[in-house]
């Protein structure tokens, strides 16, 4: 006779992030709360959970204990696009319970509901506004009660029970939560001038739940949850030896890779740190265009040019094949609205694509479009090592571009935390004043485990290509943008 | 003096159903409420109703088994029954049991001129 246990039945709610979050799903008989303000989504979550269950096969009963009407309901369920009319009554079924309750008190409504899970044969019952019922008890231990028998009947049936509430309490301690498996937390809040909406397991009987907050969208789709991406993220250990083996991915620029002795290794991580308009984007775009040349699969993923318009730009200096390769298959740009996504959608999106891809080369175009859509600013550092290192499992080398803040500032300042650490290799692109003129200059400030060129180049993009010019040879303090000879500066020590 | 129709609203939202027990007492009607399709039919077989407007959707017993019920009564087959429905798409399969279907929300306007259709239809008149 085996005495292992049997695993835990569970019923998934159809929503992918949420399945996730969960461990696949809730509890067959469980007892669930969701809770959460007005607006934070648990309406459209517990229809969502009903019509998903139901395509899935099974049957689902909804009660409403509040004042809003179902046909309001229904009105603003409508746009959704797990909305399935079809599916009601037979699999889906609605029923006010607030008029029971008014009028008969807790008792009535139990036996409203499991009369309903039993007619309807229900696997799953959500109940809006439990509220209403805490309200109509009489003392915290008629509402235990209450909860009591629900538990009793979830037991009796099977039946999976989400109760929807957003009920407060001044003390903060909610006894109901101690007699239920599960209860979520739904958020709504506004950072700046965006809302964002959470959703966090405070508690999940019998389940790993992936803790934390984890954002949540309202889209036409219905409710999308994604757990935060560095939680979803197999830790890799540090791989410096795949980095530091295979041959080099050359940029296809001969003074450059001269520079770089060759390229940058593969499945390596590399900064292009520069002010703005210092020419990062162009640069990160002949490294791909150098890929498509050779025959390899490269990707673009940026936030703040559209493809077509760094295309063209490509064109116009001379950094070819790149619509070629897209035409071809072998180039693909993708293009996300800056700020609109929140941090997990993007960083899905770009794991998802290079999934789908396998590209040999990445860019990834203005990582100031990730760092706006954290909802927490000190996650960042945690995604982007994840990131990284997904990328490098991948074996993708991928170079990012980021920004430095101040045009002409002495002291040069990596404006992301954390992400340095997870970099190899930092290239800096900025303007200079020099003798009356705007140059832009480039400097390799590092290179990982590997020798490389340390001199300042001007760097000149034109309609032939990009060029490599040693403007600055025999001068000091380029970098910090007053480039001066040596003899001039001893000329001025002297005055 | 002619005796006012008298009109059974069952819904379980008891909210819109009281909305509309005080707009047809309004308009003229007797109104009696019932929060599902049992209580409904036992209100119909003990007392008189000229017309039945109820929703779909309810607890016990729901608007088509209702239907279904006072189609089988000799007595009350003739009743007319007014279907109130957000979703008639999901209930079309059970048009047959009844007189008219009103998808909500509605206007009062079309209420009553679909409950004085309903009426002058079997005779009865809601002026």
């Amino acid at each position: 006779m085996s005495t292992q246990q049997p695993p835990w039945q569970r019923r998934p709610t159809g929503i992918e992030g949420l399945d996730r979050i969960l461990e696949g799903g809730f509890l067959v008989a469980g007892v669930y709360i969701l809770q959460g303000p007005p607006g934070a989504g648990k309406t459209i979550l517990g229809n969502q959970a009903c019509f998903n269950h139901a395509a899935a096969g099974g049957r689902a009963v909804y009660v409403t204990l509040l004042a809003e009407s179902q046909s309001r309901m229904f009105a603003h369920l409508r746009r959704m696009a797990f909305f399935d009319e079809s599916a009601i009554p037979d699999r889906v079924y609605y029923l006010g319970g607030y008029s029971a309750l008014e009028a008969k008190g807790l008792d009535a409504l139990v036996t409203l509901i499991r009369g309903a899970i039993q007619k309807r044969k229900a696997t799953l019952l959500v109940v809006d506004g439990l509220v209403s019922a805490q309200e109509s008890a009489q003392t915290d231990r008629e509402f235990k009660k209450f909860l009591h028998e629900i538990q009793t009947l979830a037991d009796f049936t099977g039946c999976t029970v989400l109760l929807l509430t957003n009920a407060q309490r001044a003390t903060g301690f909610f006894p109901e939560h101690t007699m239920v498996d599960g209860v979520l937390h739904l958020t709504d809040e506004l950072s700046e001038l965006r809302p964002l909406r959470h959703i966090r397991v405070l508690k999940l009987r019998g389940s790993a739940p992936v803790r934390g907050l984890h954002s949540l969208q309202i889209t036409d789709q219905g409710i999308e949850v994604r757990p935060r991406i560095e939680t979803r993220l197999p830790q890799y250990p540090p791989n410096e030896e795949y980095v530091a083996s295979g041959p080099k991915l050359p940029f296809g620029q001969p003074d450059l890779d001269e520079m770089l002795r060759g390229g940058l290794r593969p499945a390596s991580v590399t900064m292009l740190l520069g002010s703005s308009g210092s020419g990062k984007t162009l640069l990160g775009m002949q490294f791909l265009s150098e890929g498509v040349r050779r025959g390899e699969r490269v990707l673009y993923f940026g936030f703040y040019e559209r493809p077509e318009a760094i295309l063209a730009k490509c064109q116009r200096v001379g950094i070819g094949g790149l619509q070629e390769g897209v035409e071809r298959g072998l180039a693909r740009l993708v293009w996300h609205r800056p700020v609109e996504g929140v941090l997990d959608e993007l960083g899905e999106s770009l794991l998802q694509v290079v999934r789908t891809m396998r590209p040999q080369r990445l860019l990834l175009d203005g990582m100031e479009g990730f760092e706006r859509a954290a909802d927490f600013p000190e996650r960042m550092s945690h995604v982007y090592s994840a990131i990284a290192q997904e990328l490098e499992a991948l074996r993708i080398t991928t170079l990012y571009t980021t920004e430095t803040r101040e045009l002409f500032a002495k002291s040069i300042e990596v404006p992301i935390n954390g992400l340095s650490a997870a970099t190899q290799n930092i290239v800096l692109l900025r303007h200079v004043e020099h003798r009356a003129a705007m140059l832009r200059v480039l400097a390799i400030l590092k290179v990982r485990d590997d020798d490389y060129d340390a001199r300042m180049r001007e760097i000149r993009f034109t309609d032939a290509g990009i060029q490599l010019l040693d403007t600055f040879a025999g001068e000091s303090g380029v970098v910090s943008g007053g480039g001066a000879s040596s003899d001039s500066r001893a000329t001025d020590t002297e005055a | 003096m002619q005796a006012k129709p008298s009109i059974l609203i069952v819904d379980d939202e008891f909210g819109l159903a009281e909305m509309l027990r005080e707009m047809l007492r309004e308009s003229g009607f007797e109104v009696t409420l019932a929060i599902n399709g049992r209580l409904a039919f036992e209100i119909l077989l003990e007392g008189k109703v000229d017309l039945v407007l109820t929703d779909m959707m309810m607890p016990v017993m729901d608007g088509a088994e209702l239907a279904a019920a006072i189609r089988s009564d000799d007595r009350h087959r003739r009743t007319p029954i007014v279907m109130m429905t957000s979703l008639p798409t999901a209930f079309s399969g059970a048009n047959a049991l009844f007189d008219a279907v009103l998808r909500k929300p509605f206007t009062p306007d079309l209420l009553l001129e679909t409950l004085a259709g309903c009426l002058a239809d079997r005779g009865q008149s809601c002026s």
